[in-house]
């Protein structure tokens, strides 16, 4: 039987993830369904028991807590199947912080309408309450960062879901504003959001101006080219980055064939290699 | 910076200085000064050395550098591939991708088919369709040509997308300098068709960029 890393068949991770003395067996199994994007019958209702693991809080043993069911969470997200939605909002009111960010980030990639009410309930007490620092971890009371890119790529601009992202574009800390202008400015495509992260491309720590890449990728915003390129940042993220322009920003009418604006972005991806 | 080596455009004087330098930042600078002065040649054995050094600010500078050196660069960096230092390694197969001498061949082969890093991956896919052939005998560069096909083929089933993306970045910049009923020529584009349908790729961007590389051939 294959160890914790090595290679193994969609076979072998469905019967991993199946037993349940070894978690970290089931742990590995659950990503490698979700990175994999399984379509295999038994993969989702197997994820979605995973995802009702719950461990007993051990504060000393320093593992983390319910990893199967987070990881279960993400693979549903990468699965895309709609199944899991209803299972997935449940998880949004988790007690465990870590899974109610895993759930956000999967029914962001599900787009899943039904999440915005919750979505918004969690966040509406603000920077101040939602965004507060936890007394016990450097964590947030809420995953802000993960709630608010969800709000984005779900899509529902009201005036409620954008009244209730806004206030976060003051947070304290830069990657929450980051993720906060991400979803305006999906949402409502309104230039001054793009100003900000472009602001951000410019911050002096690198893990920030990392966020801000992605971000502006997956917005798609292609004024970006040339503050992405300019950016001091690794090759390798400015091409995701560039990624996201050349797909995401693509006009409704253009078909499987790069156009002028796009040819300039994939020659600003080549000098990247 | 300290006195009496900032001026000098020597590179005794520059050598000097960069083996004096004794923070990271330090190395940075003493590394982007060696990669300008009045006789570069000389401290190609300093940049060589900076890839196994574990900085990557001072790595991207001696890359730079190396590959402005161009072929005289070669020998050393070939000389001094480290097998144990998979970072120095990572280093010198970019600047051996960016340079384009075909004694790079065996490395960016390698580096194409077994590394781990996409990075480097991807830099040895682009170097794979930039080799420069002009200078060998005919008959050679139709046998270096061929083994770099061959590992731009076997990298169109690389597991990453932007791996995917430097080899049809790759077939391209192969397939231009040769005619139109080039056998060669035509087992690229046969490559690209291959990275430009739905069915066989599944990343938009890297379908794109194959088209591109279509267009840009048919046109020529």
């Amino acid at each position: 039987m294959a160890g914790d890393g090595e290679p193994i068949s969609e076979a072998e991770a469905l019967d991993q993830l199946r037993q349940t003395d070894d978690q970290s067996r089931q742990y590995y199994a659950a990503w490698w369904l979700g990175r994999m994007r399984s379509q295999h019958p038994e993969a989702v209702p197997l994820l979605l028991s995973a995802l009702t693991q719950r461990q007993p809080r051990d504060p000393g043993a320093g593992v983390e807590h319910n990893a199967v069911a987070r990881n279960a969470a993400r693979a549903l997200g990468k699965i895309a199947d709609p199944r899991a939605v209803p299972e997935l909002l449940a998880v949004l009111d988790d007690a465990d912080d870590g899974l109610r960010e895993a759930a956000a980030r999967s029914l962001g990639e599900l787009g899943a309408t039904a999440a915005v009410p919750l979505l918004v309930r969690r966040l509406a007490s603000g920077p101040a309450v939602a965004g507060a620092c936890r007394s016990d971890s450097p964590r947030l009371q809420e995953p802000c960062e993960a709630m608010l890119e969800a709000l984005g790529a779900i899509g529902e601009a009201r005036p409620e879901v954008l009244e209730v992202i806004r206030p976060f574009t003051a947070h304290d800390r830069p990657l929450v504003r980051s993720a906060a202008c991400r979803a305006l400015l999906q949402l409502t495509g309104e230039t001054v959001w793009a100003d900000e992260l472009l602001q951000l491309l410019q911050h002096p720590q690198l893990q920030v101006r990392r966020a801000a890449l992605m971000d502006l990728g997956a917005v798609g915003w292609r004024p970006a080219l040339e503050p992405i390129r300019r950016t001091f940042a690794e090759n390798s993220l400015k091409l995701i980055a560039l990624r996201g322009l050349v797909e995401h920003g693509r006009g409704s009418g253009s078909g499987s064939e790069a156009d002028s604006d796009d040819e300039a972005l994939l020659m600003a991806m080549d000098a990247l290699l | 910076m300290t006195a009496g080596s900032g001026d000098s455009q020597g590179a005794a004087d520059r050598i000097r200085a960069f083996e004096r330098a004794a923070s990271a930042e330090e190395l940075v600078a003493a590394t982007r000064r060696l990669t300008d002065c009045d006789d570069p040649l000389a401290t190609v054995p300093q940049l060589v050395q900076v890839l196994g050094f574990n900085n990557p600010g001072a790595a991207v500078a001696a890359v730079d550098g190396l590959i402005a050196m161009g072929t005289a660069a070669v020998g050393p960096l070939l000389a001094n591939l480290d097998a144990h230092n998979y970072g120095a390694r990572a280093w010198a197969v970019r600047a051996l991708a960016g340079i384009g001498d075909p004694r790079g061949l065996d490395v960016l082969e390698d580096a194409l088919a077994t590394d781990v890093g996409p990075s480097v991956r991807r830099a040895a896919a682009r170097g794979l369709g930039a080799l420069r052939l002009e200078p060998l005998a005919e008959q050679e560069r139709e046998g270096v040509r061929l083994r770099c096909l061959e590992a731009l083929e076997a990298g169109r089933g690389d597991g990453e997308w932007v791996v995917r993306y430097a080899v049809a970045v790759g077939f391209e910049g192969l397939a231009l300098p040769l005619s139109p009923p080039h056998p060669h020529r035509q087992r690229a584009v046969a490559g690209l068709r291959h990275l430009q349908q739905p069915e066989q790729e599944e990343t938009l961007v890297v379908r794109l960029r194959a088209g591109v590389a279509l267009k840009r051939l048919d046109n020529r």
